[in-house]
């Protein structure tokens, strides 16, 4: 997309901030990743996004013993954190512009572009590192690459992505993909379309688990109409709009994060549905079918730990 | 005859004064009656019964069923329905193991030696609940003055009958039809019927099923006049010639009379839009063998399940209408041929579930509109065939899929998973039946009773022995007498897999159960002798049925694999009352305080327990669609 309207960047001293007519985006240094992420006065973020390596076990996997192979994921999607951050600015690499690096600057610098990228290492052993780039431009269109450098000896993984957390629920979302809930070995069924889902639906497994995963898509737009700003009386419906960079990807738009539907034996034991849970992944491990005692999903839908893995998408800029 | 409570003990004894199984026809009083299915000679015994319940046999109400006894304390109870799901008796689920796992050690009787025949192991069980059922009626005045039987669909798992406190007869296997003539014991005005269900016999190591473990009246249960002439049992052979072309149809008729066989019988054949293709009458007598063909047939398959109807009518010499008796009549073929199983001449394809009957409010006492339900769900979404997992349905299913073209693996009441496997490993060493004598009798009425009950189905394609029950001599006589009653039908039984000694003598087909697709297609890939079916595959736990191509791709590859049945098609688990938010939730195993317990292995449906479809479904409709 063609774009001539340069990005504002304020240089802080603990976040880089990007904005531009109806968007204003803030990346925390201190936080470790995309703190804010504001279109038309929204907020879309609750707290950082975050690698994802986990999904809630399903039955198959505490069958087959998977979940207690690849339990490191587990440490790993909640307890990853960020080791550092780097700054390029149409297209060069800056030193951190922090203080006194930052004191060069003015209250009106602009670009072209900016990426930041945040690079998170693992609590696993060995560790081993995601990289997440995301690339600003003066539309506020934001490319967000989200890289998996795999290392000898870890475990294959129950997915990778981007996981982000909104601060409100959702009233729902739409998608270009497949109809249903579908899985990398189970998405033939899926018939592609647009659709539209109300709410933000759990499916009821009798005991929760890994769910509502969507693949082949071309883009997802999440609506929601609450906030968490006192200030913002307005409840008319919002959208925010995932689409795919170079190649389609899946996702999950949940209530909740795969440690909240691990941790319930019963659909009621669920907390009160209180955000959304966006995750977009560049890898998802098949579900398996052929028992439920030991089977292992098929080779070819296992997600290896020791290869790279990638997820690239964009987060639309405004109109 | 007194009844015996030592009868529970022995598993030599397991009907006693039953009437002989026989098929599921229906007589009618006129014709007007037979074509709206509603026969004046059966008044219906559902509804609210007087119940007591005891924890055990020493504390049940003895002589209940004496009419001067005092039931002023007697609770009331639906029919049918679980005595578990109304409060008594805790609920339990549990898969393999036996539900006294942990409480009672126990060896079947006879399994340990011919000398150990395990006397007092139900009959004095302190966990052996019991119901003791009463019901009052009075005969409608249709049945009055004639032979009246009672007809008990589903009673789990042993039940002494009483009528006016004269002892009746007894009865076990649960999901098949239990009948007792009450004719001796009938008086005018008001009648006391009267059951005493144990949840507990011999028959519990025979009902091993992977389920929910429930006791009582769970099925239908009804007073069946049969008039002055009665077809006691109808056999309907629809066959079809070489050519596919000329249907060839027997039907042998058993009557019975109030006093003397005399009058005529009358046999038509009518095609569904009410033409009659054939007609004959003849002096009625005890055993009556009719025959006749049918030039250019309508043959019966699953996308046009074409069903001729026959209707038998019975006079009595003055010419007056006696007994009507209807009956769907589907002409096909199953057969092997080289090696291949095929339906009219086609190779057939089997999209097939596993179902056990189950509604989420009422257990396994499912209803019409749960079974419309499934039928709509069945046609919907390609599914073909059905196994009936692992015991006989509700009759009325039977009827839906002959109606709906839905190709059934008949399976009686037959599961000991506990007795040869434990911890998934193969341990036989107390298996039942085996080839011990004293527990073929019991396995050789549950095939006979399910064979005689459903022969007359097309649907029926097969006869499933029974579930996970290793094999030995009892099971090759369950194969040997469905083959000797029925040669126009398949048997099929997976166990033998596990005792290959008996592969010639039980099953006509290979069965097994979640094979690798990478195992099946080595099988099919070394001449096989028997063509490949999946009796259960596709294990739907939780959120499953990936990789489904694997199994279907090996259905162009070889023709002897012949598809599957998905495990299963709808989860156990039961709507019940959060004890913190007071909100209807779903519960399945291990939530009522039940050990030992196999948890949420209760839910590996196509649907959710509320028959809302899971995600996967539309995997399977996919899949399914692409042979149908």
């Amino acid at each position: 997309m063609a774009n001539t309207t340069k990005l504002n960047v304020i240089y802080g001293d603990v976040t880089l901030g990007l904005s531009g007519p109806g968007f204003h985006y803030i990346f925390a240094y201190d936080r470790g990743g995309l703190e804010s992420l504001v279109r038309y006065g929204k907020e879309w973020l609750y707290r950082t996004p975050m690698p994802a390596f986990w999904r809630a076990t399903t039955d198959n996997d505490r069958g087959n013993g998977f979940s207690t192979k690849s339990a490191a994921w587990l440490g790993a999607d909640m307890f990853s954190t960020c080791t550092s951050v780097d700054v390029a600015v149409d297209g060069q690499a800056i030193p951190l512009p922090i203080a006194p690096e930052n004191n060069k600057y003015s209250d009106h610098e602009t670009a072209d572009s900016v990426t930041i990228t945040f690079t998170y290492t693992t609590p696993t052993v060995p560790a081993t590192t995601v990289t997440v780039a995301y690339t600003v431009d003066g539309s506020g269109q934001m490319t967000v690459t989200a890289h998996y450098n795999g290392a000898a000896s870890l475990p294959e993984l129950p997915v990778f992505g981007l996981r982000f957390v909104m601060p409100t629920r959702a009233t729902g979302f739409d998608y270009q993909g497949l109809s249903g809930e579908t899985y990398p070995d189970r998405q033939a069924g899926g018939k592609p379309g647009t659709y539209h889902v109300a709410g933000l639906p759990v499916t009821p497994y009798m005991v929760p688990q890994e769910c509502g995963m969507h693949m082949q898509n071309d883009w997802v737009k999440v609506t929601r109409a609450t906030t968490q700003n006192n200030a913002d009386p307005d409840h008319q419906p919002f959208s925010l709009t995932f689409a795919q960079a170079d190649q389609p990807f899946a996702f999950s738009c949940l209530p909740y994060t795969p440690e909240e539907l691990e941790n319930a034996t019963h659909m009621e034991e669920l907390p009160l549905a209180r955000r959304t849970v966006l995750t977009i992944y560049g890898a998802t491990r098949g579900v398996g079918g052929i028992d439920s005692w030991g089977a292992d999903v098929e080779p070819q839908y296992h997600v290896a730990g020791d290869a790279d893995h990638e997820v690239k998408f964009v987060i639309a800029g405004v109109e | 005859m007194k009844a015996e409570i030592s009868w529970l003990d022995d598993p030599q004894t397991f009907r006693v004064n039953q009437l002989p199984a026989h098929s599921d026809h229906r007589g009618y009083a006129t014709v007007a009656e037979a074509q709206n299915q509603q026969s004046s000679l059966v008044q219906s015994l559902d509804g609210a019964w007087e119940f007591a319940f005891a924890q055990d046999p020493q504390h049940r109400p003895v002589g209940f069923y004496q009419p001067d006894f005092d039931r002023a304390d007697f609770d009331r109870l639906a029919v049918p329905g679980h005595i578990e799901l109304a409060g008594y008796g805790q609920i339990q689920y549990i898969n393999t193991a036996y539900p006294w796992e942990g409480k009672h050690y126990r060896r079947p009787a006879y399994s340990m030696g011919a000398d150990r025949p395990e006397k007092g192991m139900f009959s004095t069980d302190p966990q052996n609940t019991v119901g003791a059922y009463v019901k009052h009626f009075t005969l409608n005045s249709e049945l009055q003055g004639q032979r009246v039987s009672v007809e008990f669909d589903g009673v789990e798992q042993a039940m002494y009958l009483w009528l006016n406190g004269h002892f009746v007869g007894y009865a076990e296997d649960s999901f098949s039809r239990s009948e007792f003539d009450l004719t001796p014991y009938l008086q005018d005005g008001d009648n006391l019927l009267a059951v005493e269900v144990f949840k507990h016999s011999t028959a519990a190591f025979l009902e091993d099923q992977d389920m929910f473990r429930f006791s009582g009246i769970f099925r239908s249960v009804r007073l069946v006049a049969k008039p002055a002439l009665h077809v006691e049992d109808l056999t309907i052979r629809a066959g079809v010639d070489d050519a596919f072309k000329t249907g060839d149809l027997k039907v042998k008729l058993q009557l019975s009379a109030a006093d003397q066989l005399a009058g005529t019988v009358t046999a038509s054949l009518l095609t569904a839009d009410g033409t009659t293709v054939w007609t004959t009458e003849s002096p009625v007598a005890a055993n009556l063998d009719l025959k006749t063909t049918v030039d250019a047939v309508h043959l019966w398959q699953h996308h046009d399940p074409y069903l001729y109807q026959l209707q038998i009518e019975l006079r009595d010499p003055l010419g007056q209408l006696v007994e009507v008796v209807p009956y769907q009549v589907g002409f096909r073929r199953i057969e092997l041929k080289n090696k291949i199983m095929q339906l009219n001449g086609h190779r057939l394809i089997i999209n097939g579930v596993n179902r056990h009957e189950w509604d989420a409010h009422r257990g396994r006492a499912v209803t019409a509109a749960d079974m419309a339900h499934d039928m709509q769900v069945f046609h919907d979404n390609h599914i073909n065939a059905v196994r009936t997992c692992h015991y006989p349905d509700q009759d009325a299913w039977y009827h839906l899929c002959d109606q709906n073209g839905i190709y059934m693996m008949a399976e009686n009441n037959l599961e000991t998973h506990g007795t040869w496997q434990k911890m998934g490993a193969v341990e036989p060493s107390y298996n039942v039946p085996g080839s011990l004598p004293q527990w073929q009798l019991a396995v050789l009425d549950r095939a006979k009773s399910n064979y005689e009950m459903f022969k007359n189905h097309p649907a029926v394609l097969f006869w499933s022995l029974g579930n996970e029950s290793y094999a030995g001599d009892d099971i090759a006589a369950m194969d040997k007498f469905y083959h000797d009653a029925d040669p126009t039908r398949l048997t099929h039984y997976e166990g033998v897999c596990r005792n290959r000694v008996y592969a010639d003598r039980i099953s006509d087909m290979e069965s097994m159960m979640y094979d690798p697709p990478r195992a099946i297609e080595e099988y099919l890939k070394n001449d096989p002798d028997k063509p490949f079916v999946n009796c259960e595959y596709m294990h739907d736990m939780g959120n499953s049925i990936g990789g489904m191509n694997s199994y279907i791709d090996l259905i162009d590859k070889y023709p002897m694999y012949q598809g599957g049945f998905i495990w299963d098609y709808i989860d156990q688990a039961f709507w019940t009352k959060d004890e913190v938010t007071g909100q209807p939730v779903l519960r399945y195993g291990g939530d009522f305080d039940d050990r030992h317990s196999d948890y949420e292995f209760s839910g590996d449906g196509l649907l959710f327990a509320d028959r809302t479809p899971k995600p996967a479904l539309q995997e399977v409709d996919y899949y399914y669609g692409q042979h149908d």
